[in-house]
C-alpha cells in the first residue's frame, strides 16, 4: 500500500454534547480516491467537517502528511495541504469566478496568478465565466468553481462533501469525470457520496459509515460486490 | 422644475450615501441592522466639535480625529457588546443596537447638554448659479462623498482586503475554510464603517446642526436608502440615497417640510412589502 497522506485515528466529534462521529480511524493514500457512503445521519458530512476543522474534534488524531491537525480551526487547516469543498454554499455567490479563485489562493497571494492559470487549464469552461458572479452560474459551473477554488493552493488531499448533490443526471457523470481528472493530477481525494454506486465506481477505496461509526471498509471494488452493501446502499443492483 | 430641488437632493444624497454604504457593509458582516449608527454619528459630530472648538484644531484635522475616535468606539462596541451576543437573533441584536444608540446619546447629553452647537468655520454667502444656491460646505460634502464612494469601490473591488470583506459578508464559513481570518476582517470592517459614521457626523454638523439627536434624525433616511438599494449592497446604497434625497425634496413641493421625515418610512414600507431585496439585492427562497 502507498504512503498515507491523511491519517485519522480514534476520532470523536459532534455538536455540543452530542457525539456524531465516534472512534473513526481511516487512512487516505497518496494519489487515491476514497469514497465514504452510508445512510442519512450516519455522520459522513460531520466527519469531513471535523477533518477540515469546521467542527471541533473532541478526541483523536488527524494527521496530514504527518502533521497533527486535530483541534486547529478551519482557517489554520486551509494552508496545510488539505482543501475542503462543502456540499452547500461552496462558492462566494457575490464574487466573480475570477475573484472566487483568488479567494482560494488567499493564503499564498504570490502564486495566485499562476495557480489561477493552472485551474483555467484544468477547467477551460471557467475561462469565459471569469467575470460572472458565481451566484449567476449553473449548479455544475458552481461545482467547477468550488473545485477550482479548492485546488488553488495545490492541496495533496481534497475533501469533497457530496459533490454530485443537486446536479442533473448529465452533470453527475461529468462531475465524477472531473473527480478522476483532479485525482490524475496526483491529488488524493476523500469524498462523501449519497450516489453510492457512482461514488464507489470512481473510488479506489470505500468506507461504509452507520450511526457515526465505520461499519465496513476496503477496496471499492470489493464493497461494490458485497451483498450487504448492495442490498443496503446500492438498491437492487444484484 | 426648480434646479434648487436637485441641488438639495444631491446634498441630501451626499449626506446619506456614505453612512448607508457603511450600514450595508456592516450588515453584510454582522448580519443584523445596526441602529446604533445614530449614536455613532452623534459621537462623530461631537468628537469633531471637541477637537475643532474647545481644542482649536482646524476642521480637517478635527474630522480626522473624529473618524479615528468613532472607528475605535464602533470597534469597541463590536468587541464588548455585539460579539458576545453573536449567537442571538437579529431582532435581539437590533433591539440592543437601539439601546446602545440611546446610551451614546445620553452620554453626549451628559457632557455637552442638549444645546445646539456649530463648528468654528467662517460664515460665507452661498454661491448662486442658474437660480440655485449652494454653500461651500455643501460642495465640500458632495466632493467628499464622491471621493469616499470611489475609494470604497476601489477598496471593495480592487484590493485583497476588500475582496475578503465581500467574501466574509457573503459566506463567513467558506471564507474561514479558505484561510481567511474572519474575525480580523470583521474588526477591520467595523473600524472602517465607524470612521465613515464619524465623517457623517461632521457632514451633519456642517449641513445641519450639532445636537444629541443629529444621528438619530439621520437613522431612518440611512436605513431607507440601504433598503431601497438592497441591504448588504454598498453600491445600491448610493442609488438608494440619491432616490431618497430626490423623493424627500419632491415631497416638499406638495406637503409641508415637516412630513419630509415620513418619506423614509414610506419607502421602507413600500419596499419591504413589494421588493424586500431592494433594487440591487438578490431574492432568496427559504426552503
Amino acid at each position: 500500500m502507498t504512503e498515507a497522506i491523511l491519517s485519522v485515528a480514534g476520532l470523536r466529534s459532534g455538536y455540543g454534547r452530542t457525539v456524531i462521529c465516534d472512534d473513526i480511524s481511516l487512512q487516505v493514500s497518496a494519489g487515491q480516491i476514497t469514497c465514504i457512503i452510508g445512510p442519512n445521519g450516519a455522520g459522513k458530512s460531520t466527519l469531513l467537517k471535523t477533518i477540515a476543522g469546521v467542527v471541533s474534534a473532541i478526541d483523536g488524531s488527524i494527521r496530514v502528511a504527518g502533521v497533527e491537525m486535530a483541534g486547529l480551526p478551519a482557517a489554520r487547516v486551509a494552508g496545510s495541504g488539505m482543501a475542503y469543498v462543502p456540499q452547500e454554499a461552496n462558492v462566494f455567490r457575490a464574487l466573480t469566478t475570477h475573484e472566487n479563485l483568488a479567494m482560494g489562493g488567499w493564503q499564498d497571494e504570490g502564486r495566485t496568478q499562476a495557480a489561477r492559470d493552472r485551474v483555467y487549464d484544468m477547467f477551460p469552461d471557467l475561462q469565459p465565466l471569469a467575470r460572472v458572479p458565481a451566484g449567476n452560474l449553473s449548479g455544475g459551473q458552481r461545482q467547477m468553481v468550488a473545485f477550482g477554488m479548492a485546488l488553488m493552493l495545490e492541496p495533496q488531499v481534497l475533501l469533497l462533501d457530496e459533490p454530485s448533490a443537486g446536479l442533473s443526471p448529465l452533470m453527475v457523470g461529468e462531475m465524477f469525470e472531473t473527480v478522476r481528472r483532479v485525482n490524475a493530477e496526483g491529488v488524493a481525494i476523500l469524498m462523501v457520496e449519497q450516489n453510492a454506486l457512482q461514488g464507489l465506481k470512481t473510488a479506489h477505496e470505500g468506507i461504509v459509515m452507520a450511526a457515526g461509526r465505520i461499519a465496513m471498509q476496503g477496496a471499492a471494488s470489493e464493497l461494490l460486490n458485497s451483498a450487504d452493501v448492495s442490498e443496503l446502499y446500492l438498491g437492487s443492483r444484484i | 422644475m426648480n434646479l434648487q430641488i436637485f441641488v438639495n437632493a444631491l446634498v441630501n444624497a451626499a449626506l446619506i450615501a456614505p453612512p448607508a454604504m457603511a450600514f450595508s457593509l456592516l450588515f453584510g458582516v454582522l448580519k443584523f441592522p445596526n441602529f446604533a449608527i445614530g449614536g455613532y454619528i452623534t459621537l462623530g459630530a461631537f468628537a469633531a466639535y471637541t477637537f475643532n472648538v474647545p481644542l482649536g484644531l482646524p476642521l480637517p484635522l478635527a474630522t480626522l480625529g473624529a473618524m479615528l475616535f468613532t472607528g475605535f468606539v464602533v470597534w469597541l462596541a463590536h468587541v464588548w457588546v455585539f460579539k458576545p451576543m453573536q449567537d442571538q437573533s437579529a431582532v435581539t441584536l437590533l433591539v440592543v443596537s437601539i439601546a446602545l444608540t440611546l446610551i451614546l446619546e445620553s452620554v453626549v447629553r451628559l457632557f455637552f447638554s442638549a444645546d445646539v452647537r456649530g463648528f468654528d468655520i467662517p460664515l460665507e454667502r452661498p454661491w448662486k448659479f442658474w437660480g440655485a444656491r449652494i454653500t461651500r460646505e455643501q460642495v465640500e460634502i458632495i466632493a467628499c462623498a464622491v471621493v469616499l464612494a470611489t475609494g470604497l469601490h476601489v477598496l471593495l473591488r480592487h484590493t485583497r482586503i476588500g475582496r475578503a470583506m465581500r467574501a466574509v459578508a457573503d459566506n463567513p464559513m467558506l471564507a474561514a475554510i479558505r484561510g481567511v481570518d474572519a474575525a480580523k476582517i470583521t474588526a477591520l470592517t467595523t473600524v472602517l464603517c465607524g470612521a465613515i459614521f464619524g465623517l457623517t457626523g461632521v457632514f451633519a454638523g456642517l449641513d445641519l446642526v450639532i445636537e444629541p439627536l443629529v444621528g438619530w434624525n439621520l437613522t431612518i433616511p440611512i436605513f431607507a436608502a440601504a433598503i431601497l438599494g438592497g441591504i448588504g449592497s454598498p453600491y445600491g446604497a448610493i442609488l438608494g440615497a440619491l432616490l431618497l434625497g430626490l423623493a424627500e425634496e419632491l415631497t416638499i413641493l406638495v406637503l409641508p417640510s415637516t412630513y419630509k421625515i415620513a418619506v423614509g418610512f414610506v419607502i421602507i414600507a413600500i419596499f419591504l412589502l413589494l421588493r424586500p431585496q431592494g433594487l440591487f439585492g438578490t431574492a432568496e427562497i427559504k426552503k
